[in-house]
């Protein structure tokens, strides 16, 4: 499964694709089986949106506790906020879909930023 | 301290306008991100993986109370309550809007601050000893030079667009506290017997993917000559340094390539075409050094009967006095050290409550003089023995009474994975976990002193290549390891430290460390460090009890 995520402009918040507009959590992302064409769409979508956001590229999900969840470390630490300050970031609101990035586990960079990271 | 004159206000004003300028037409379209990030960076922000970082130039480390209130406000304002002090002896906040930064920029100018110099291709912020014109052991107040610097490097037209960037750092005691050799561009101030001063010059130290010692390239330079010779320097490696491979465009590259003695070659004869016209006419010196001319210091007895009363009575002030309170020049003084490592909290950063609290004990105790370290912690240089246990005991309040100088447990740290976008592994938690192991302080002491760096990718803004432990986070298939040296020192005594073995996974780091204390306390004979046992003994005692489970 992938999901689309990115940087708004304004303020740097991590936000993820849902249905044409950017959301803030990661549960209420849009996700793609690895071979839906839609989700190449989208990244497209998104990244003609340079007034919205930044750094727009796909993520690999895995599953956990029956939840998906980012594939890759840094990508959970993206949708949750960071480790040493439990109460700043999206991780602060709490949840299942919370948890179960917490608990996720998963060893790999998502294709859609190591293709980012070669664009530069 | 140096103030701003009309020229320094009038350019930040300009700036910070320049700049609101600049956001605006990003947020309209009228700039691309490819366009815009140039510009952004050249003000010290950066986007991070949950917000903007916005770094704050502090330069030569040194504040007063009124810029450090300031910085408390920003952060309570425009951040969550607190900043992070870094190993450029600069700050960062974490969770910074684009939307906020010009107006960030102008509160920052209110006070004579800026982000110049903090990002970018350009000479960066020049760090200096946090116990300048506080210690007897310095030849001469290394300020006066760092902010002859400043003035010069500012908006340098040649060197903005250097290949990389550019680090200096300026001391001017034997003993280092500025990492000099492992700069681009290392000054050590020296007095010749003559009695005349000049600056040992050296060149091409530097960290990241292929650390080097940086070798001396001239023992003595009369100091009066320092811009015209730093010029010199620039103008070989602007002209000469690699912009074809970013990892080969820092200064200790070319210095490597060429050798020191042709590099040194070069630098002489570029230097004698550029002559004395842009060295520091003695006039403007006399107007610097004013800046910097010793406070109202009272003549004070070297005992304190409060200081030596209070230690008897308080064991923890005693232990505080121990580790924090280093001598100072002026008898009857102290300089404190103000630990940004509290155990279990991250490396470096201080909530804005605890930024009012020094910026208070500044203004009472310390002639309002603040300065932050490389390591990452706060100094007040010039407090009476007298008023130790007062400022102790505010300290202590505010949880920054952490015994803990130069100990184990204060590390230093880069923001890792937590925070930054180039980071591979995480750095902060790593330094929790080890300083959780030595939470007692009488096991800590017992250990003495033992520098531990973490960085959280080989860019190495945690300086783990001259950690006498450090610590680099890699990535390996996605998931954190983290691969041990020892032996490194970014003191007089430079060097950079040798791999201990395998790299090892994220949870398995704190019990290595432990492990590694115990062999040195095992091998060590007297007065030795960690870092003497290491160079004694070598890798093998260590590398065979760290990796005995494997075996």
């Amino acid at each position: 499964m992938k999901a689309l995520t990115a940087n708004r402009l304004t303020d740097g918040e991590v936000v993820f694709w849902k249905d044409g507009a950017w959301v803030e959590r990661f549960a209420d992302a849009q996700l793609w089986s690895d071979d839906d064409a839609q989700a190449v769409e989208a990244e497209a979508q998104g990244k003609s949106q340079g007034t919205t956001v930044v750094d727009v590229y796909l993520i690999d999900l895995v599953e956990s506790e029956g939840l998906w969840a980012p594939l890759s470390y840094r990508e959970r630490i993206r949708a949750l906020g960071p480790t040493n300050h439990p109460h700043h970031g999206k991780q602060a609101e709490g949840g299942a879909v919370i948890e179960a990035l917490q608990h996720a586990s998963g060893a790999a960079r998502s294709t859609g930023r190591v293709n980012l990271i070669k664009r530069k | 301290m140096y103030q701003y004159d009309t020229i320094d206000k009038e350019m930040l004003a300009d700036r910070s306008a320049e700049f609101r300028g600049q956001v605006a037409r990003r947020l309209s379209g009228e700039l691309t991100e490819d366009q815009f990030k140039r510009l952004r960076l050249m003000n010290g922000l950066y986007l991070q993986l949950h917000a903007y970082m916005l770094r704050v130039a502090i330069p030569y480390g040194s504040l007063n109370p009124t810029q450090l209130r300031k910085l408390a406000w920003i952060g309570r304002t425009y951040d969550k309550g607190y900043g992070h002090f870094t190993t450029r002896t600069n700050l960062q906040f974490h969770w910074i809007k684009l939307k906020d930064a010009p107006d960030i920029l102008d509160h920052l100018a209110s006070v004579d601050m800026h982000a110049i110099q903090t990002s970018g291709n350009c000479i960066r912020n020049t760090t200096t000893d946090p116990y300048a014109g506080a210690t007897a052991e310095e030849v001469d107040d290394p300020r006066v030079w760092a902010e002859a610097i400043r003035q010069w490097s500012t908006f340098h037209p040649e060197f903005t667009f250097l290949p990389r960037k550019f680090k200096i750092a300026i001391t001017a005691a034997p003993k280092d506290r500025t990492a000099a050799r492992v700069h681009d561009i290392g000054l050590v101030l020296k007095r010749a017997r003559d009695g005349a001063l000049g600056f040992e010059v050296i060149v091409g130290g530097g960290m990241g993917r292929t650390p080097h010692i940086g070798p001396t390239i001239r023992e003595f330079l009369p100091v009066n000559r320092l811009l015209s010779y730093l010029e010199a320097i620039l103008r070989v490696y602007n002209r000469h340094g690699r912009r074809d491979n970013i990892y080969k465009a820092r200064i200790k590259i070319l210095v490597a390539a060429l050798g020191k003695d042709e590099f040194a070659r070069q630098v002489e004869a570029e230097w004698a075409k550029i002559g004395e016209a842009v060295d520091l006419p003695d006039t403007e010196l006399a107007r610097i050094r004013g800046a910097f001319a010793p406070l109202g210091f009272e003549t004070l007895p070297e005992r304190s009967e409060a200081f030596e009363t209070a230690k008897a009575s308080t064991p923890a002030f005693a232990r505080f006095a121990r580790n924090n309170v280093k001598p100072h020049k002026k008898s009857g003084y102290g300089i404190v050290e103000i630990s940004l490592k509290a155990i279990g909290e991250t490396p470096g950063d201080a909530t804005s409550d605890q930024m009012e609290v020094v910026a208070d004990l500044a203004e009472r105790f310390g002639q309002g003089d603040i300065r932050v370290t490389h390591e990452q912690n706060l100094v007040l240089p010039h407090v009476k023995l007298d008023d130790l246990p007062a400022v102790w005991a505010g300290l202590e309040a505010a949880g920054l009474a952490t015994p803990n100088i130069n100990l184990v447990s204060d590390i230093i740290a880069c923001p890792g994975l937590d925070y930054c976008a180039l980071a591979n592994a995480r750095a902060i938690p790593i330094a929790q976990h080890i300083a959780e192991k030595f939470r007692d302080q009488d096991r800590a002491e017992q250990v003495g002193e033992l520098k531990i760096k973490i960085s959280g990718c080989i860019n190495a803004c945690g300086h783990h290549h001259v950690g006498h432990i450090g610590i680099l986070g890699v990535d390996k298939k996605g998931e954190e390891f983290y691969q041990l040296t020892l032996g490194g020192s970014g003191a007089e005594d430079a060097a950079v430290g040798s791999m201990l073995g395998p790299a090892l996974p994220y949870e398995k780091v704190a019990d290595a460390v432990d492990t590694l204390v115990d062999v040195y306390l095992r091998e060590r004979k007297d007065g030795e460090r960690f870092l003497d046992t290491f160079r004694r003994t070598g890798v093998a005692p260590f590398k065979e009890a760290v990796y005995a489970d494997a075996h």
